[in-house]
């Protein structure tokens, strides 16, 4: 019975969820009808504020008194025509090509009011990784990256990655290896964690079949961390194991996140973890050391006696989830 | 009823079940909801999803030169220069061909086997003239001269007519200051591939007896023929210039080695002393291209 009412607070719950993450503005009340003696004045020339209205037959604009009121420049209604009939003197006048030249400020955007706003949103994204450049063993991980957004396009986080069990090398490093008879140093990976920053420098938004829309944004990301790796012993399996190390590894990335609502989002990712890795001793010491033991027996042999740089690309496809689920917007746009 | 839903709730299972379809239905029922609140009683209600858009591909021809890298290449890279030309009769779909040479460059594994199991080796090029084990285990996979040269496999040339669908329209702001158009398009088609491929040898692709591997390491040229599919991503700063990339898959069997990998054993899983048909393997071939696009005539249509 319990499990059932779990399950109806979950159902609840995400019935809820939705509603609170459109965040909609609210639809804008009716406009109501001025009361009476509540009037707001309008200047209609303020084009020419501070100035004498000029003359009518200088701009060519405005009616004379007893003018018909079709005449009225700018009068698609009745009302200015109303007015002229009324009071000619206070019958406004506007010179439209005057006016059309006014220099116009007006602030617009590209995509505006953006869709999902990051801002001070934490940004949750299990993921699952592969390797795209190691074609003799293959490190795919589940991996799990949290952001904070400290402004709408900038955010501190971390990621982790767990490969441990699931290094698996290839069939090509097995052919390889065996028409060429040569060893080929490999190495398999246990976990990596890493402290990113992540910018924002592009957003957008798509029209599907010119039908529905959905937004987007594209991201690069950079940190610093760690990474566990061992050598997998293929030159001299009997004596030599190796244990996992953590070495010092620097993160570079980028990726492309669709929204499907205002809190979760589909995320493709293309990330390179680089650090200088330690590989298996191709050559095997060969004699004994004091104590009649076999050279080849010794650690400190089993290692290249030289680092190096490894790039390890991993495709990352996830989902993000963004908490809180809902916000209000303080601005127009 | 009563009886109905105690036995629906008799089991754990079903409650679980039970909840779940409610939570599903929840979450389908609430993002109904958020797409009729634009279409049904917002102030957009019928109106399109774009209004003034600019066709950058109905009725005209798009020529893009660009340059295409192979990705995960084994042992030599491609970069191909070549030329995209489609036809789009309306926006969303378009007709047209892709293709370009290749040059090569050796990869740190074939630099590494030249190196070591080449050229530090210097085995003779008849094998029962040493006693060198790995000589005489190498003698048909690898030669005795410039591996790239003589034996690893490669892409000379490609050509493809695809069909273009561009399902996908859209704009972009980047840093919130600078706005382009942009679009997504799908593709696919038949390719055709010019390789060069180690020359069969120890027995030829009809089983039939023929050279020693051991003494034949030279290429051949084989026309092979594949689907291929893609997507690419596209920006237009201009009314008539453009600029993109692509993913392409190209699979099909091939020998980029030209190692003796299979033809004896269970499913022909290991190796027969030949080199033919039977060692090619079967790759997705993937590939990234890089481009610039003119779409002409110049002029551009736009839409209400």
């Amino acid at each position: 019975m319990n499990q059932s009412r779990v399950g109806l607070l979950v159902a609840a719950a995400l019935m809820a969820m939705p509603l609170a993450a459109a965040a909609q503005p609210k639809a804008a009340q009716p406009a109501q009808p001025a009361a009476k003696g509540d009037s707001k004045e309008i200047n209609l020339d303020e084009g020419a504020e501070g100035q004498e209205a000029p003359a009518g037959d200088q701009t060519g604009t405005e009616p004379a008194g007893d003018a018909p009121v079709e005449e009225t420049p700018g009068g698609e209604g009745e009302g200015l025509g109303d007015i002229c009939k009324i009071d000619p003197s206070a019958c406004p006048s506007i010179n439209m090509e005057e006016a059309a030249k006014r220099p116009i400020n007006a602030e617009m955007y590209a995509v505006q009011q953006i869709y999902a706003l990051r801002y001070h949103r934490v940004e949750l994204t299990p993921y699952f990784g592969i390797t795209m450049n190691d074609q003799f063993v293959a490190h795919p991980s589940p991996g799990l990256s949290i952001n904070w957004y400290i402004t709408n396009v900038m955010a501190i986080g971390v990621n982790g990655n767990f490969y441990l069990g699931l290094n698996s090398p290839s069939n090509f490093n097995f052919q390889t290896s065996r028409a060429a008879r040569v060893g080929v140093p490999i190495t398999e990976y246990a976990w990596n964690a890493n402290a990113n920053f992540t910018y924002v420098p592009a957003y957008g938004k798509f029209a599907g079949f010119s039908d529905f829309i959905f937004h987007w944004d594209f991201y690069v990301l950079g940190g610093v961390g760690a990474i566990a790796t061992r050598p997998i012993a293929v030159v001299d399996p009997d004596n030599r194991t190796f244990s996992y190390k953590p070495r010092l590894s620097f993160h570079a990335g980028g990726g492309v996140r669709i929204f499907f609502n205002r809190w979760f989002a589909v995320v493709a990712e293309l990330s390179d973890y680089i650090f200088f890795d330690e590989l298996e001793n191709p050559s095997i010491a060969e004699g004994r050391d004091a104590n009649n033991r076999p050279n080849a027996q010794n650690p400190s042999t089993w290692l290249a006696p030289e680092t190096e740089l490894t790039n390890n690309v991993q495709a990352q496809v996830g989902f993000s989830v963004f908490l809180p689920f809902s916000w209000e917007y303080r601005l127009p746009k | 009823m009563r009886r109905f839903v105690n036995s629906l709730c008799a089991s754990q299972l079903r409650k679980g079940m039970v909840a779940a379809v409610l939570g599903l239905a929840a979450l389908a029922s609430s993002a109904e909801a958020e797409a009729q609140e634009i279409q049904l009683t917002g102030p957009l209600a019928g109106a399109p999803a774009v209004r003034g858009m600019r066709l950058h591909r109905a009725g005209r021809i798009d020529v893009a030169l660009g340059s295409t890298f192979t990705l995960l290449d084994e042992y030599q890279r491609n970069i191909i220069p070549g030329l995209r030309l489609t036809y789009h009769p309306t926006d969303w779909f378009g007709v047209g061909v892709w293709g370009g040479f290749s040059f090569r460059s050796t990869t740190s594994l074939t630099d590494e086997l030249q190196a070591k199991a080449i050229d530090a080796r210097a085995c003779p090029a008849d094998p029962t003239t040493t006693d060198n084990t790995a000589c005489k285990l190498t003698a048909v996979n690898l030669t005795r001269g410039n591996l790239a040269e003589d034996q690893l496999g490669r892409i000379v040339w490609m050509a493809a007519p695809q069909i273009t669908f561009v399902p996908f329209r859209g704009k972009l702001a980047l840093f919130s200051a600078a706005f382009i158009d942009t679009d997504i398009s799908f593709f696919l088609g038949p390719a055709v591939i010019g390789l060069q491929e180690r020359k069969p040898c120890g027995k030829d692709n009809n089983d039939q007896t023929t050279t020693p591997c051991s003494g034949s390491f030279e290429l051949e040229n084989r026309i092979a023929f594949a689907p291929t599919v893609g997507i690419g991503w596209n920006f237009y700063p201009t009314t008539f210039l453009g600029f993109g990339a692509e993913y392409r898959a190209m699979p099909f069997a091939w020998n980029s080695s030209g190692f003796d990998n299979a033809g004896a054993g269970n499913n022909e899983a290991f190796p027969d002393t030949a080199v033919n048909y039977k060692d090619r393997q079967f790759r997705v071939n993937s590939m990234v291209t890089v481009n610039i696009s003119v779409q002409l005539p110049i002029k551009i249509k736009t839409t209400e």
